[in-house]
């Protein structure tokens, strides 16, 4: 069983620390991603797991072992760089079949296991040839395959999309997700791009600070966030907060617009300050819509339309499945969607809680 | 070739480049090309002919007989085997200490580098007394290891400078990958580093080796047995000896040069790419 519990682990740099006590269950098989800003220690908490930093306490148990003192090699892990770390005197054969070679494999089995690797990865025409003259997106396949012929208990992977284009970016989460689905083994994989995080994750961890803000599936974090940190940081464009102030039955908004509550929530004592939250999909221009704002920029994209606002001295942004064209300036009305209002304690920035349906 | 040209044609700068170049090659050139025609001239030739004109009657026998007068099959070995156990020996030494240094953590590493590069600041006649009196009461003077020992002490310290920046080059993350495929850290030095390294060796073996192929005034403050010189202390007696002997003096200058030259012609290719790699990170 190859399930990963890491368990109030912390790390700190002298006087610095930058994990503070994470608790993290990763079932077996299961495809995990940490996503959190730069500095939020999700790689660092990789390079943990991993072994390639130690830890300050805590500890971390790889199908029930504990893997605290035990080094890299011994962890049954394999790793995918963000800079792919070829070995860049090595044929691609060479660099797949390294690991194997070190642990002593017969030239049989070494040939095999690499030659079946490179038929998933497709990389059987480049067997030999170095990484030098490899494109970006064929060194991740190698990099991938040499984490794969191993055949490790779990497969770290640390931002390994960030040096590839947009588009080659969006072919390869595809097939990752389906490479680590097929083999079914368990995957930490770091990313700071949440759109990848939504799309390749049976569990997302976001970090923030060497802190857990929130863990659970994608749609889950992103339907029910549970503090201000998750809400704005999942979603694409981000989601609209705006400091609110509760008064009877609604919530006056920056500019002084009523929002009537959509009885979601229990009504929050009239004078509370909250933080309003609207995901830009959410909001509709509607003529008398209880959301007052002012275009301030049209973005068409093709399939969608964003629609920067301002709200008062706030901005906004609104995501229309329809063309929209407005001048700048225009004064519209929006209304959000039914039950789509996230309201969150403006001084714990915590979500407030929703009432049982 | 018509590419190059062409590429001239169009900027003039380049053209004035290429020039300088080869006025610089020439100047470099001439003092070789007067040793190796004068070592081919008789000795009434030397005086009735300009020092570039090409030799009219060949007397290859200068060399045969330099050879023989100056007891250079003897030097000649010395050199051969000094140089054969110091340059490799030194470049494994310095690799591994560079590589240690800069790869494999520890609390005092950069106070032993701070001090091993002091090593290159001290200037080296500064420090012949001391090194013969150090030699002399080792009972070394007049081996090979009272000459081998203080050449390395001497070439380490800027080849661990040069290798130490080209291992902290290169990225972390390839040590980490072969620490997680189950690499131990001599495995990594031996199967990764080296081999990325391989330009860079070649380099610092030409340097080393010519360097060490020239030396004189070490090898004559330790050799003092004329069975255990060099062949510049070869050359400096035969020079003592036979001055007014011109074509065979040049030749067996030839001699001496010639094995520095061969070692530079067949590794000059790495050398040119050594020099550049670490310039970007490849």
């Amino acid at each position: 069983m190859s399930h990963v519990d890491i368990r109030d682990l912390r790390k700190s740099y002298g006087t610095v620390n930058v994990i503070h006590g994470i608790d993290v269950d990763i079932q077996q098989g299961e495809f995990v991603v940490l996503v959190g800003p730069s500095g939020c220690g999700k790689s660092t908490l990789l390079r943990m797991v991993a072994g390639l930093e130690a830890i300050s306490s805590g500890s971390i148990s790889i199908g029930g072992r504990v893997v605290n003192d035990v080094a890299p090699k011994d962890r049954d892990i394999a790793m995918v760089f963000q800079n792919y770390a070829l070995y860049p005197q090595m044929t691609v054969a060479q660099n797949m079949s390294f690991a194997l070679e070190l642990a002593g494999e017969s030239k049989d089995v070494i040939a095999g296991k690499v030659g079946r690797a490179a038929e998933i990865l497709g990389l059987k025409p480049l067997l030999d040839r170095k990484p030098s003259a490899l494109s970006g997106g064929q060194r991740q396949r190698v990099a991938m395959g040499r984490a794969i012929v191993r055949d490790p208990q779990v497969f770290l992977f640390d931002e390994p999309l960030s040096n590839l284009d947009a588009k080659l970016r969006v072919q390869m989460r595809a097939e990752i997700k389906g490479l680590c689905a097929r083999l079914g083994t368990t995957t930490i994989y770091v990313t700071h791009d949440q759109v990848e995080a939504m799309t390749m994750a049976d569990k997302i961890v976001v970090l923030n600070g060497g802190k857990v803000e929130q863990v659970g599936a994608p749609l889950e974090l992103y339907d029910h966030p549970r503090n201000v940190f998750v809400a704005g940081f999942l979603g694409s464009p981000a989601m609209n907060l705006w400091p609110v102030e509760a008064i009877a039955g609604g919530l006056k908004l920056p500019g002084g617009s009523i929002l009537p509550l959509d009885g979601r929530h229990p009504l929050p004592q009239p004078g509370t300050k909250l933080t309003l939250g609207i995901r830009p999909e959410s909001l509709l221009p509607v003529a008398d819509g209880p959301i007052r704002a002012k275009v301030a920029l049209v973005e068409p994209t093709g399939a969608e339309t964003i629609v920067a606002v301002t709200v008062g001295s706030e901005t906004g942004t609104v995501l229309l499945k329809e063309r929209f064209s407005m001048p700048v300036g225009t004064d519209i009305g929006l209304a959000p969607v039914a039950g789509s209002l996230h309201l969150f304690d403006a001084a714990t920035g915590m979500a407030l809680p929703v009432k049982a349906s | 070739m018509r590419d190059h040209l062409n590429t001239i044609r169009k900027d003039p700068l380049l053209l004035v480049l290429w020039l300088a170049l080869i006025c610089f090659a020439v100047i470099w050139i001439a003092p070789f090309a007067f040793i190796v025609f004068t070592s081919l001239k008789g000795n009434g030739e030397i005086m009735s002919t300009g020092p570039f004109a090409l030799p009219t009657e060949l007397r290859p026998d200068n060399y045969d007989v330099a050879w023989n007068r100056g007891g250079f099959s003897r030097s000649f070995f010395n050199s051969v085997f000094v140089s054969a156990v110091k340059v490799p020996l030194g470049i494994a030494l310095s690799a591994i200490a560079a590589y240690a240094l800069a790869k494999m953590p520890g609390r005092f590493n950069r106070l032993v580098f701070l001090l091993i590069v002091f090593g290159t600041m001290i200037p080296f006649q500064v420090m012949l007394a001391p090194i013969f009196t150090l030699v002399n009461k080792m009972g070394l003077v007049d081996s090979y290891a009272g000459l081998i020992l203080p050449y390395l002490a001497f070439g380490v310290p800027f080849q661990v400078f040069i290798l130490h920046s080209f291992f902290r080059g290169v990225p972390k993350e390839l040590s980490e990958a072969a620490l997680i495929d189950g690499a131990g850290h001599f495995t990594i030095f031996r199967r990764i580093f080296l081999p990325i390294s391989l330009p860079i060796l070649a380099a610092l073996f030409i340097l080393d080796f010519v360097a060490t192929w020239n030396e004189f005034a070490m090898a004559l403050v330790i050799m003092q047995d004329q069975s255990k010189w060099t062949l510049p202390l070869g050359l400096m007696s035969f020079q003592g000896q036979f001055s007014n002997e011109y074509g065979q003096l040049n030749a067996a200058i030839v001699i001496t040069v010639l094995p520095a030259v061969l070692v530079y012609l067949i590794f000059q290719r790495y050398f040119v790419s050594g020099l550049a790699a670490g310039a970007v990170k490849g």
